[in-house]
């Protein structure tokens, strides 16, 4: 037990930021669409992602191929605990839980509508 | 400019025209590569007629980036071929410019990373990396990027993206110093290269897409010490402090005014020439209805205190986030000692560097913010494309990223040309109200749409500020420019392409597929005689212009792949 004390901490310290095995609670009620994409942009999203998250330095969120359709899990964590060695930043301090994935209900619905109409 | 020399201009054409001899004599010190050369406020002083070595981000206290070395030629270039290759060891905007002294390549990288390179081989001699805060990218507008070092003495000087500016050992990499200037959790940023001057260590800050009011300091190189601050923006009573409206009493204390861009120094002038960037909000100016001082200007200061001799404001009451950070390359042309500044407000503009005063502008591309200028020299604006909170001001010429970007452009003394990497670019913009929260982006935009335009690089006559010709490309040229006394204009894209041109024409010569776009700035140095061309490739920074919205200027540029290396080019040895 003495021998990874420091690593056993380390890991319950992950284990309370990072989530694993969840899903989007929210559904893609219009106001909560909106409220994502009005959250995006006060956030400062948009500054790397772009107008509409259709990319800028930061990756395009509404298309297939950002970083091959990534689940929500991978997306709450990515927006909250950012990517280590990028320009992606955790937010986990700036917005709470529920507006993260307020945020993630609407780049999903931007995906959809973008394969609706195909633009 | 050293006061023994009486004319910077004469005596870097005697440079040019000895550059063979002066490479004989400067053998001694090239030769023992791996033993750093410290660095001399003499060299720094003659960086310009130096064909061997590259002392600071804008080779010579001018700002020129015009390399005396004649080897590689227009005859020739077509024989340049990769030396070596080496991994910066980051992704993302590799916006640097290496810096060479007597065979040592010192060159920082995106993520707050500096490497020793043997510029010979490619051999790493050391490397230093600073932590960084998890959350600095959110802090950032545009990349966790560095735009070069700065070397004085014994030590080596770079900025980081937190706010600290750190003096390591040149022979070990080890840290000497490391002082913190700013609060990073403010947005109080730095991605600038350091200029040494007078034993002092000049540095400014990124951070005006924030609500922030931002500065220039000067800190002791030996200890670090702040010798004195500048402020951009004048606190409350202080002249200028009246230029910021009177709706909003803290519209200048949070009104940005960036230092990120190197500046200059005329020595006989004792002035130091260091630009400023946008007021904050960047497109919102309801709040801040006035001038707006001393934000897209070029201050002219005393180096010994900061003081403000004089300054030329570019875009008084900047609404289209013009941000004219750019540097100042300092020429003598004619009788008349100068500034050339190509600005991202469309213009080339040739100032005098004794008093502040407008000789010309030119347009670098369309321009239809401004029909023309005063005679005083302050441009006159078309109301109608100046955006607000109901009138969406659309066609606007250039958009925000120029006319000339941040990428530097280079001056030839030899055949008196300015070579601009350009776009043609324009925008539509519709003002917003956003909240003012430290620590938050505050962009006052509501609406922007970036016009489908392309790239082009422009070469001037610095005299007349003629444009004597230019070459149109699918992209803009976002490095910057190189050019040398073997009659060449170096220049990168986006796609990854290094290529030379002859400066006379404008014909392109050479080029090189990198692997990844170039946001850095080439250099040339000289190693036993032999002389070298140095490139970074990293594709990064605020590319919101190619992209945005899914439409943008340049919307090809879309998922561009991004990787760090330094290339090194000679000519190939038959």
């Amino acid at each position: 037990m003495r021998k990874y004390p420091i690593a056993t901490l380390l890991l319950a310290v992950a284990a309370l930021s990072h989530a694993e095995g969840i899903t989007n609670p929210l559904t893609p009620d219009p106001a909560i669409v909106a409220e994502g994409k009005k959250l995006f942009n006060r956030t400062g999203c948009l500054a790397c992602h772009g107008n509409n998250a259709r990319g800028a330095v930061g990756p395009d969120l509404t298309d297939d191929e950002w970083l091959r359709a990534p689940s929500d899990e991978m997306v709450f964590n990515t927006i909250k605990n950012g990517r280590q060695g990028t320009a992606m930043s955790g937010f986990g301090s700036d917005l709470t839980d529920e507006q993260i994935w307020t945020i993630i209900t609407w780049v999903r619905d931007e995906n959809r509508k973008r394969k609706d109409t195909g633009k | 400019m050293h006061p023994k020399c009486k004319s910077h201009a004469a005596a870097l054409r005697k440079a040019v025209a000895l550059g063979g001899l002066l490479l004989a004599v400067a053998l001694p010190h090239a030769a023992n590569a791996q033993k750093p050369t410290p660095v001399s406020a003499d060299m720094l002083l003659n960086a310009g007629m130096d064909p061997n070595n590259w002392l600071m981000a804008g080779r010579d206290y001018a700002g020129t980036r015009f390399s005396p070395l004649a080897s590689v030629t227009t005859r020739n270039v077509k024989r340049l071929v990769p030396v070596y290759s080496f991994s910066l060891g980051t992704l993302d905007a590799q916006n640097t410019t290496p810096l060479v002294v007597d065979g040592i390549m010192y060159v920082t990288a995106a993520h707050a990373k500096i490497y020793a390179v043997d510029a010979r081989s490619g051999k790493e001699i050391w490397q230093f990396s600073h932590p960084l805060p998890d959350n600095i990218g959110k802090m950032m507008c545009c990349d966790v990027g560095n735009r070069g070092a700065a070397v004085y003495g014994d030590k080596v000087y770079f900025a980081t993206p937190d706010a600290h500016v750190i003096a390591l050992d040149q022979a070990t990499g080890k840290v000497v110093w490391d002082v913190t200037v700013g609060d990073w959790t403010k947005a109080q940023t730095m991605t600038v290269a350091p200029l040494v001057v007078k034993g002092k260590v000049i540095v400014g800050m990124s951070g005006a897409e924030f609500p922030t009011r931002l500065w220039i300091d000067a800190l002791d190189a030996e200890t670090g010490t702040q010798v004195w601050r500048r402020y951009t923006i004048p606190a409350p009573g202080e002249p200028g402090a009246d230029t910021w409206g009177d709706t909003d009493p803290e519209a200048g204390t949070y009104g940005g005014g960036s230092t990120w861009i190197t500046g200059s120094y005329d020595a006989a002038l004792d002035t130091l020439y260091w630009s400023t960037g946008n007021p904050n909000p960047d497109w919102d100016g309801m709040g801040r209805i006035g001038d707006n001082l001393y934000t897209n200007s070029t201050l002219a200061l005393n180096p010994d205190d900061g003081s403000i001799k004089f300054h030329y404001q570019y875009t008084p009451w900047d609404v289209w986030d013009f941000d004219g950070v750019n540097e100042t390359i300092l020429a003598d042309i004619g009788d008349k000692k100068v500034w050339l500044h190509g600005d991202r407000n469309g213009f080339l503009y040739n100032i005098d560097r004794t008093d502040g005063k407008f000789i010309w502008a030119k347009e670098i591309s369309k321009v239809n913010w401004a029909t023309g200028f005063t005679p005083e020299g302050r441009p006159i604006v078309d109301k109608d494309k100046v955006p607000t909170y109901d009138h969406k001001a659309t066609n606007v010429c250039p958009a925000s990223e120029g006319g000339k970007w941040w990428n530097p452009m280079s001056y030839s003394p030899k055949n008196m040309m300015v070579v601009v990497p350009s776009r043609e670019i324009c925008v539509d913009i519709l003002a917003g109200k956003s909240e003012r929260v430290e620590g938050k982006y505050n962009l006052g935009i509501a609406e922007a749409d970036w016009i489908k335009g392309h790239g082009q690089l422009v070469g001037f006559d610095a005299t007349t500020g003629e444009k004597k010709w230019q070459v149109v490309a699918p992209s803009p040229f976002t490095s910057g420019v190189m050019t040398t006394a073997g009659g060449l204009a170096f220049a990168g894209t986006p796609e990854g392409e290094f290529k030379a041109f002859d400066i006379k024409s404008g014909e392109e010569l050479w080029s090189y597929q990198t692997g990844s776009g170039i946001v850095g700035s080439p250099i040339s140095f000289a190693i036993e005689g032999k002389q070298y061309i140095a490139v970074p490739s990293g594709w990064g920074g605020w590319t919101g212009w190619a992209t945005w919205g899914g439409k943008g200027g340049a919307p090809h540029l879309k998922d561009m792949r991004k990787g760090g290396t330094i290339f090194v080019f000679a000519l190939f040895d038959r």
